[in-house]
């Protein structure tokens, strides 16, 4: 990005309020009525980044939030600010917004302490168009002449084409591996669907996804470990090494090791994914759902063999992405499909497609071997996680000898982003292997993990957790600092006649400077009963050959009835750099369960999700 | 095919088996009512048919022919509804795309029952999923609105 002096000179040459630098699209447009239209490659998903991002122009530019426009997402319009990924709109894109609009200003930066917007509970600034339905999902989209597509798909998860027998009629189109009807209506187009016979050959997995101690031996078989030399301030590092752990561990009078397992869950968002795509000489445009509008407008550019100048991805604000919508497979098909037809195309798949098309949260196994010396101090820490991904790999406490390395395997399904990733699976191994050496070591669950961490915000949010009064009945807790988050929950739970019921949540944050306080809240606390899902329901099941999950009465994801009063206590400092939000909280809710559980019972969880049936009929 | 939604005559030529949730979506141009299962797991494609919470996406367009039915286009009648002011007012939703569904079934249970506890306005919106997890604002958002209905 240009600095302030090349944007000022910018400003002066054009002798206007619009931003324009060789090459870079413009990012701030004043218009005569006092507004200001402001471009971002950021999308909205439900997290609240246009709000808090037109809070961060607003705050600069010293106007009301009413008038500022964004336009998000649109690869015609906007700076390519990276996709809408790993919590980076916070930590990357406001304070780079804040700076185009104090430049724009004419002033220095605003410091936090100084904030009259920012950090304010701004409402959502499309909350009106929320509430009465009129706000557009990538689904309602609508144009002229528009053909409405539906894919032919095998009943198995991979197959190959053995027959294929259309309707005489037209409205099929046929094209290398995809097979389609379309109509003017989506009736229409799922009627004539269903007139098309196919047989398909199918292919069986290299191991059955659902067999989960042969999946694991696979992952293990097959896997490789991380390289040694790794860049320093890499973002999520496979291997973070200090001293020397196997000699350690060798050495240890008392070691523990335990194993996790995680297997596929599917992001299951509100909206399954649509994309609708027209084409004008040459070039379309796709508009969908997509989180990564960049690298989706490379991927159909490849897949259509077309340069990147002649596609425009224009991102809808889509019904939930949670990681879900990287990748362009939807849009692709929209693309094909519309320059057959030379009409506008929309592809807007089913639940079931959603569920069988999409790409799903890894499986993973994860190994933890350790040591606590004397004085209750842990002293050696082997963490090793096998195909889910090294977020949340290191570890926060204070251990001399540590080897955490994250071992890639190949997959037999597709699997890809998801809310907070590995974090899920290493934080639940970790937290949960914590607190066995609590309970070996007579030791308190928070007092073990106070007496082996330094990091003053962690403990300080620790602190804060401890002056909530729990309630009486078994409770849990987990901690870790992610995306430079420092965070903690406790979890109480009742066990009656063998089943479980989360009673109550208390969770501590500290995000450096709060950017919207009534938006965190609302992320911290989904992002909690997300996790709810992951830890008692959500697997995705299949056979050899198909997956068999296909439908949402197949999958059970958190209602209701499942949530416990949640109580959040957010620390603001806004002399630390804002740290991203919308998916950390994730990771705690499984350990903090399987700790409560472990409180009530003495039986272990080390299986996501967990098997509620299996405990006993009383609580102790 | 002709239905009366939000108090208007309105009509398409449609498929016989088109569903509700469909015709209002597709042949309508009605698209706050959404789809997220099209098998009734979700609650997101929620209208009201004479009154009654209903899943349009289980139900035929042309079962409905001489029933009034209201969207979430129609349920504040030109206005916001106390129900959808409530929601605004909390910033019960994060993605939004339940939140049609979720209000619609509210101010059926708030026609139904306007004082409910906490337990009753969950177990009664027990068959919608929020998956971006605002359930406990969803809860207070119809507890807000309830007590603004009775002071009203």
């Amino acid at each position: 990005m240009p600095d302030s002096l090349s944007r000022r000179e910018a400003l002066q040459a054009l002798g206007a309020g619009a931003f324009l630098f060789a090459g870079a699209p413009v990012r701030i447009h004043p218009a005569e009525d006092g507004t200001f239209t402001v471009y971002t490659g950021k999308v909205e998903l439900g997290q609240g980044s246009r709000t808090e991002l037109t809070q961060a122009v607003a705050e600069e530019l010293r106007v009301p939030v009413a008038r500022i426009r964004l336009v998000m997402g649109d690869t015609g319009l906007c700076p390519d600010d990276g996709g809408t990924y790993s919590s980076l709109t916070t930590p990357l894109n406001v304070p780079a917004i804040r700076q185009a609009a104090a430049d724009y200003r004419g002033g220095p930066l605003t410091p936090p302490s100084d904030w009259k917007i920012l950090g304010t509970p701004v409402s959502n600034v499309r909350g009106r168009d929320i509430v009465t339905g009129a706000y557009p999902y990538p689904t309602d989209l609508h144009v002229d002449e528009m053909l409405h597509a539906r894919v032919v798909r095998a009943p198995h998860y991979r197959a190959t084409l053995v027959s294929l027998d259309g309707p005489a009629a037209g409205g099929i189109i046929h094209t290398g591996d995809l097979i389609a009807a379309m109509a003017a209506d989506p009736v229409s187009a799922a009627r004539l669907a269903g007139n098309v016979k196919t047989q398909w050959s199918p292919l069986a997995f290299p191991v059955n996804p659902s067999d989960h101690a042969a999946l694991a031996a696979w992952f293990k078989a097959n896997s490789t470990p991380p390289p040694e030399n790794i860049q320093p301030g890499a973002k999520y590092p496979p291997l973070t090494r200090r001293g020397d752990a196997a000699k350690a561990l060798s050495a240890a009078d008392h070691r523990r090791s335990s194993h996790f397992w995680l297997p596929y869950i599917a992001h299951t968002p509100m909206e399954p994914r649509a994309a609708l795509a027209i084409w004008k000489d040459g070039a379309v445009e796709i508009h969908s759902g997509t989180q990564t509008p960049f690298p989706s407008r490379a991927e159909v550019a490849k897949a259509l063999d077309l340069p990147e100048s002649k596609v425009r991805i224009i991102a809808i604000n889509p019904g939930g992405g949670f990681g879900g919508k990287h990748r362009a497979d939807c849009e692709i098909e929209a693309a094909r499909l519309a320059r057959i037809a030379g009409k506008p195309v929309k592809v807007a798949w089913t639940r079931e497609e959603e569920f069988t098309c999409s790409y799903h949260r890894p499986a993973g196994l994860v190994e933890i071997e350790s040591s606590v010396g004397a004085h209750g101090k842990l002293d050696a820490w082997v963490h090793r996680n096998y195909n889910s991904g090294a977020p949340g790999l290191p570890t926060p406490y204070d251990t001399p000898n540590v080897s955490c390395e994250f071992h890639r395997t190949p997959a037999p399904v597709r699997q890809g982003p998801y809310r907070s990733l590995a974090a899920v699976a290493n934080v639940f191994a970790r937290e949960s292997h914590i607190d066995d050496w609590a309970a070996a070591t007579r030791t308190d669950p928070w007092e073990f993990r106070m007496h082996n961490l330094t990091d003053a915000r962690l403990r300080a949010v620790l602190e804060e957790l401890r002056e909530d009064k729990p309630g009486q009945g078994p409770s849990g807790m987990a901690c870790t600092i992610e995306k430079d988050a420092r965070i903690a929950l406790r979890a109480e739970v009742e066990i009656e006649g063998g089943t479980l019921r989360l009673k109550r949540f208390v969770f501590v944050g500290e995000y450096g400077a709060i950017v919207n306080p009534l938006n965190l809240r609302n992320q911290v606390t989904g992002a909690l009963i997300m996790g709810i899902g992951g830890a008692l329901f959500e697997e995705v099941r299949f056979d050899v050959t198909t997956q068999r999950t296909r439908r949402l009465a197949d999958y059970r994801v958190p209602r209701f009835a499942d949530i416990p009063e949640i109580e959040v206590h957010l620390i603001d400092r806004r002399d630390l750099p804002s740290a991203g939000a919308g998916e950390s909280a994730i990771t705690m809710t499984a350990p903090a369960i399987a700790n409560a559980v472990f409180a009530a019972t003495g039986q272990r969880f080390t299986r996501l999700p967990f098997r509620i049936d299996k405990l006993p009929g009383k609580s102790g | 095919m002709k239905l009366n939604v939000n108090g208007r005559a309105m009509s398409a030529p449609a498929p016989e088996e088109t569903s509700l949730l469909v015709f209002l979506r597709d042949f309508l141009h009605l698209t706050g009512t959404k789809y997220g299962c099209g098998e009734g797991s979700c609650g997101a494609c929620t209208v009201l048919i004479d009154g009654r919470e209903t899943r349009s996406c289980l139900v035929k367009a042309a079962s409905v022919a001489n029933q009034r039915i209201t969207t979430i286009e129609g349920i504040g009648g030109g206005h916001l509804h106390p129900v959808q002011q409530a929601f605004l007012d909390v910033e019960a939703f994060q993605c939004g795309f339940c939140t049609p569904g979720m209000i619609v079934a509210s101010t059926a249970l708030l026609a139904g029952n306007p004082a409910p506890t906490r337990t009753q306005v969950r177990d009664r919106l027990q068959g919608h999923i929020c998956r971006c997890g605002a359930y406990p604002r969803i809860v207070e958002a119809v507890l807000l609105a309830s007590r603004v209905v009775r002071h009203a």
